[in-house]
């Protein structure tokens, strides 16, 4: 056998070659998703902010670390226990935090002195003021007996400054001071854990935790993303699932994380990955199987003389099967560890130029099992291929008497029949129809339409040259008339033509598929991103937003709150000088011009500092059974919802009226948000002369001990909505039966101008996410910079007035201007900023591509281009055999007197005629696949809102294929032509044909 | 007429038609062919081209079964056999010598590897010994070479080889002489006689025919004529035809007319003048 296969050297690596390839398809499948799971899940720990990517468990009553090394696995970074007690300082000035955290000397820079390292030992941030040698006090850090206790004096010995993003401190805002917040907490006073250990209460005490001076004990933990793979999703999952567990079965227990929200959007790009590239994995398979059935046809005819020797030696059925089979057998079974390797090596390539550097590539058992089944097919199309020569009578060989026409259109039509079946079959069940582009069964409508068009293509072939005949008898000397006639009877061009138009029409597919997925997912990062680059900045109030913003050029401040719909806020001007913007999005307009609608003129605001409220009322008579309570609603900073005061009980009788302003107003600015009036009636209520109105005259507020007229614009009927207010001061409505009873400041408008695709009727969540205002589209827009859902574009100052806080969900972003993310990027840190996460588009562009449906037209392309090359290798090599046969006829014709020429020309004619019709067919094939299948292809894990993705195919890199097959077949036709014309010798015609 | 029927024939048809099926039309190969082969004959079936004879010794081989009529090999008739059956008495009761030496051998398998191919199909114990038979063939001291290799004169001989390697009944030889020299062709035929096997060689060589025991004359797919110790008779067949050797067509042009006037032991044919 193994002489065989070195006699038919050639053939048989051929054939090695073209088994190799569905054994390597159908590896490459499992192999390459395995490593783009894995990528998905690094990609997506990698990516996500630390409360994303780890948990922090908390107890005042257990110690933490304790608690969360009971959940070991591999992937598990070591816990970071540490321990917080929060305290004012002894003068009450400002609240403090006295932590410390395991290895924290390694995640500070020190400024001055030295890291802690005894009992009662702080370092201490520049923003805090504290002085090394210092002392400071806690009122909740307590040492002594009971009745004598006195606070720990924490002496300061060093200065830290921190990177207040460092996953070691959780993402935590943790460092108020630092970040320019004055008011409230401080800075952490970072101590020892001797600390805790002296002067703490010993772990446990049930009075020290009910009364909060318990030293919060608290353990983070992390994955590691550069250990985790793919198989450990499950155990993920688990230990997420464990670590929920423990703060729901351990009283006092806390656990943070938001790991379930990026274990979902894993699992979710994971799910979409299986489907997809196994169909694509299949197609390459099956297009491997009819290459190998054509090859290994070739094979075992080319051994036709030997199998009729067996057959002549009386050699039973089984054994010259397995006489006839055992070279292409041979050669599949070398093929399997080949197969696997090479899907192996194309996947780990793949990988690290497509997914990342750092994944671990391994062959699993699902490769193996892949690869087994790719060679058990091939041993099917072994079997198929080689019936016809070990069942045909050895007889007829020898006679080389033609046998019954072949009823060749019988298979043409089953496929036929079950590619139109299929399409029916896709389009009924909706993969086809289906527009959303998420039906993952579309991806083998290529594959059907390619078999299909081939198919018919070999049909046309030799009916078109059929209707040449009668042309080529007169002119086109006889070089165009063997050519036709040869093209019109060869079985050849039949497997050559099937075989090449499938394979490049799955070829010129996946290059159109993913020139036009390439470019939707440019779109719509941009889209999505809204700027080149974004950075995610910790939350604060806007206006040190736009401190921040107005510091460094080239960027624009952003408040992204989800809906729906969403709600981007931001200062226009900016946002309109850094956000992405096609023209086309805004009917061809600029979004500067577009933005300019989104101001409007509006009341200024009602602010006042203080501890008392004056209002003065002109009050009418009061029927009896009339309880009339006006009410003073305040937005306060630090709260999202509006803080009300009953302001007055008006009588008759009197005018002014006093009330204790909300705690936050004593030093910080609050904001009147409005007036209104509550009657309540009693069951002796006179209703026959119900009351007028109230009159609120002015306004005035005390503040350190002195009053001041609160610029309230009561007699301004435009400062007041509705409008209650004008003349003598703002009437408010007492009357049960109706009339203006609220009014507020009419600082915003209800909608709010927007840019948007189109008001949804819903209202936009606002900062506080209270939904309190509606929005208007003032240009409806294809597509909204920043936003990846439906909603609209505010602007900044308006969304401020319309909210009442800053809601959790609240993202406060900086927009950075193209080119200019590093530079904006430094400029925040050196403002002291961390930047929790930062966006991009070639980011978003990346994970488009690492999510299931890119991943697998990547595997498309890279798998059917290798494909389509082995197809037109393979067809070359038909037509060079099939010519080759006929060497014997050209040395006839050369000896009956034909000149070289005309028969050079034939053969070149009849081969570039052949191998440019089933490249056309091919490229047509394609781009019909590709019109009518890409839209219901799926690009994205989750169908994008918006924009409107564009399935227009790109013209350059079609061309460039087609034209590449054209001049591959032609430079593949001149060379066979002129390797067989050298080979024709009068001496053949001495020997039997072969 | 009816064969001669005998215990001993080797070979029997009777009656044995051959039609070859192309793609529009039926071609009649062999027509009412009858013919006994006895056991330790040698027959040389003589003929133009196209006449039917490598038709008739692939019928004889077991690679064709009849269209119409009976053959029996070795006592059992074809007809009646299965595929499997067939192929079992190919394998031990017949040995084929094809017209090309190459076509017989496996040209990348030693010599000795192709002896034992042939030998896979049967018994051990009805194998002639590999390295005896090239012994005998005089091919002891190329056993081991590749097939391919050979001269033109080692390959038939290596072909005759292959065909003795299971000790066959009847022995089939298509040509085998005519691509070798005359010393070559001689020393082939004189082994194939050596063998004692029944034989059945087609052949257009004179020389080869006078070694045989008997030759039988194919001409349009009948038997035209046989020839037993040097003289040649023509074949009465089935409806009283009789081919006339072409040396006799002068006299006898074919198309022409001829009165039969019957004798006491046969009939005389003259041409009647129109």
């Amino acid at each position: 056998m193994l002489r065989g296969l070195w006699r038919r050297r050639w053939l048989s690596l051929v054939v090695l070659i073209v088994a190799v390839v569905p054994v390597a398809a159908a590896s490459l499948a499992p192999v390459y998703t395995g490593a783009a799971r894995t990528a998905i899940i690094r990609n997506a720990l990698d990516g996500a902010v630390p409360d994303h990517r780890g948990w922090r468990v908390t107890s005042p009553a257990e110690d933490a670390g304790e608690l969360a090394r009971q959940v070991a696995a591999p992937f598990l970074r070591p816990p970071i226990a540490g321990a917080e007690l929060l305290s004012p300082e002894i003068k009450g000035l400002k609240f403090y935090s006295l932590l410390w955290q395991d290895g924290q000397c390694g995640h500070v820079t020190l400024l001055k002195g030295r890291c802690p390292s005894a009992a009662g030992e702080i370092m201490v941030s520049r923003a805090s003021g504290f002085l090394p040698g210092a002392t400071v006090k806690l009122s909740a850090f307590l040492e002594g007996p009971p009745d004598k206790l006195r606070p720990v004096p924490l002496r300061v010995v060093g200065v830290y400054r921190v990177d207040p993003a460092d996953p070691f401190w959780f993402g935590r805002a943790l460092f108020p001071q630092t970040a320019g917040v004055t008011e409230g907490n401080g800075d952490p006073l970072i101590t020892t854990p001797q600390t805790q250990a002296r002067y703490g209460p010993p772990p446990g005490d049930q009075i020290a935790v009910a009364s909060g001076k318990a030293w919060v004990t608290s353990a983070i933990v992390y994955v590691d993303a550069r250990r985790v793979t793919s198989q450990d999703l499950a155990a993920l999952e688990a230990v997420q699932g464990r670590l929920r567990d423990l703060g729901q079965l351990h009283e006092n227990t806390t656990v943070f994380t938001y790991m379930e929200t990026t274990l979902q959007a894993i699992r979710l790009q994971i799910d979409s990955l299986s489907v997809p590239t196994t169909l694509v994995a299949l197609q390459l398979v099956v297009l491997g199987w009819l290459l190998l059935f054509l090859t290994v046809r070739d094979l075992v005819a080319a051994r036709a003389p030997e199998i009729a020797l067996a057959r002549l030696r009386g050699l039973s059925s089984p054994r010259i099967w397995a006489f006839g089979l055992s070279e292409p057998a041979a050669i599949l079974l070398a093929a399997l560890p080949l197969g696997v390797a090479a899907g192996w090596s194309v996947a780990t390539a793949m990988a690290g130029r497509l997914l990342r550097a750092d994944l671990p590539v391994t062959v699993d058992a699902d490769a193996v099992a892949y690869g087994v089944a790719a060679v058990a097919g091939g041993l099917l199309a072994a079997a198929a291929a080689a019936r016809q020569t070990v069942a045909q009578p050895v007889v007829e060989q020898w006679r080389r008497t033609p046998r019954g026409r072949g009823r060749t259109w019988i298979p043409e039509a089953v496929i036929l029949t079950i590619t139109v079946a299929g399409l029916v079959e896709l389009l009924a069940g909706g993969a086809i129809t289906d527009s959303t582009g998420q039906r993952a069964g579309a991806l083998v409508a290529p594959g059907l339409l390619a078999v299909a068009v081939a198919l018919l293509a070999r049909r046309l072939l030799p009916l078109a040259c059929a209707a040449l005949f009668r042309l080529t008898r007169t002119r086109g000397g006889i070089g165009a008339f063997l050519a036709v006639r040869q093209i019109s009877r060869g079985p050849a061009t039949a497997s050559t033509v099937i075989v090449l138009a499938a394979g490049l029409g799955l070829a010129v597919f996946a290059v159109a598929a993913w020139s036009v997925t390439s470019r939707n997912f440019t779109d719509v990062a941009r889209v999505h991103n809204g700027a080149e680059t974004v950075f995610v900045v910790p939350p604060g109030d806007i206006a040190r937003l736009r401190e921040l913003s107005d510091g460094i050029p080239g960027t624009a401040p952003v408040v992204v709150v989800p809906g729906p719909p969403a709600m981007l806020a931001t200062d226009l001007e900016r946002f309109a000088s850094v956000a992405l913007w096609r023209p086309e999005y805004g009917g061809g307009r600029p979004l500067a011009e577009l933005v300019r609608g989104l101001t409007v003129p509006v009341a200024p605001r009602v602010t006042l500092t203080g501890d008392r409220i004056r209002a003065h009322l002109a009050v009418p008579p009061i029927p009896k059974g009339y309880d009339v309570v006006l009410y003073a609603d305040f937005r306060v900073a630090g709260q999202t919802t509006p803080a009300s005061i009953p302001l007055a009980r008006p009588i008759p009788s009197r005018a002014v009226y006093e009330w204790g302003l909300p705690r936050g107003c004593q030093d910080a600015r609050c904001e009147l948000r409005g007036l209104r009036v509550e009657v309540k009636t009693t069951g002796s209520t006179d209703y026959d002369t119900p009351p007028d109105s109230i009159t609120v005259t002015s306004l005035e507020a005390r503040h350190e001990g002195r009053w001041t007229t609160v610029d309230a614009g009561l007699d301004d009927m435009r400062r007041w909505t509705p409008r209650a207010a004008g003349g003598s001061g703002l009437t408010l409505s007492i009357s049960p039966f109706g009339g203006v009873s609220a009014s507020a400041p009419a600082t915003f408008p209800d909608p709010l101008p927007a840019l948007a695709g189109g008001s949804t009727g819903m209202k936009l969540p606002g900062l506080d996410d209270a939904h309190r205002a509606g929005y208007a589209a003032t240009t409806p827009v294809a597509a909204v910079p920043g936003l990846n859902a439906a909603g609209a574009v505010v602007d900044l100052d308006l969304a401020d007035r319309v909210a009442y806080g800053y809601s959790p969900k609240a993202e406060f972003q900086i927009w950075a201007a193209p080119g200019k993310g590093a530079e904006i990027r430094e400029a925040l840190h050196a403002a002291g900023v961390p930047v929790l996460a930062t966006r991009t588009v070639g980011d978003r562009v990346a994970g488009y591509t690492g999510q299931g449906p890119g991943l697998a037209l990547m595997l498309l392309v890279v798998s059917a281009g290798a494909a389509a090359l082995l197809a037109l290798g393979r067809a070359v090599l038909a037509l060079y055999a099939s010519a080759r046969r006929r060497t014997y006829e050209l040395a006839a014709l050369e000896a009956a007197g034909a000149r070289v020429r005309p028969l050079r020309i034939a053969l070149l004619l009849e081969q570039a005629v052949t191998l440019s019709w089933a490249g056309l067919a091919g490229v047509a094939a394609g781009v019909v696949a590709a019109r009518a299948a890409l839209p219901r292809v799926p690009e994205f894990a989750e169908a994008p809102v918006t924009p409107q993705l564009d399935y227009t195919l790109v013209p350059q890199p079609l061309i460039l294929v087609a034209v590449a097959v054209l001049a591959a077949s032609l430079l593949a036709a001149a060379v066979t032509a002129e390797l067989l014309l050298r080979g024709v010798r009068f001496e053949q015609l001495r020997e039997a044909p072969a | 007429m009816t064969a001669v029927t005998s215990p001993a024939a080797v070979v029997r048809c009777d009656g044995v038609v051959q039609i070859y099926k192309t793609r529009e039309i039926e071609v009649v190969a062999l027509r009412d062919i009858d013919l006994v082969i006895e056991e330790g004959e040698s027959v040389a079936l003589l003929g133009p081209s196209g006449a039917g004879k490598s038709t008739l010794l692939w019928l004889l081989a077991g690679l064709l079964r009849p269209s119409a009529g009976r053959l029996w090999l070795g006592g059992v008739e074809v007809g009646r056999l299965g595929t499997r059956a067939l192929d079992r008495l190919r394998a031990a009761q017949i040995g084929v010598v094809l017209q090309n030496p190459a076509r017989n051998l496996i040209p990348y398998a030693s010599a000795a590897q192709n002896v034992a191919f042939a030998q896979r199909a049967v018994r051990r114990r009805d194998r002639r010994a590999a390295g005896d038979l090239l012994e005998r063939v005089g091919l002891g001291s190329v056993r081991d070479q590749p097939a391919g290799g050979l001269s033109g004169g080692e390959q038939q001989r290596l072909a005759v080889a292959v065909a003795l390697a299971n000790r066959p009944r009847l022995l089939l030889a298509d040509e085998p002489t005519s691509q070798l020299d005359a010393d070559s062709g001689r020393a082939v035929v004189e082994l194939i006689n050596e063998v004692g096997a029944t034989s059945v060689l087609v052949t257009h060589d004179i020389r080869v025919s006078e070694a045989m025991s008997r030759t039988v004359t194919i001409r349009d797919g009948r038997i035209g004529a046989e020839g037993r110790d040097g003289e040649d008779f023509v074949v009465i067949g089935r409806e009283g035809a009789v081919q006339l050797p072409p040396e006799y067509h002068e006299l006898l042009p074919p198309g022409s007319m001829a009165r039969v006037e019957p004798l006491r032991d046969g009939v005389i044919l003259r041409r009647a003048e129109s």
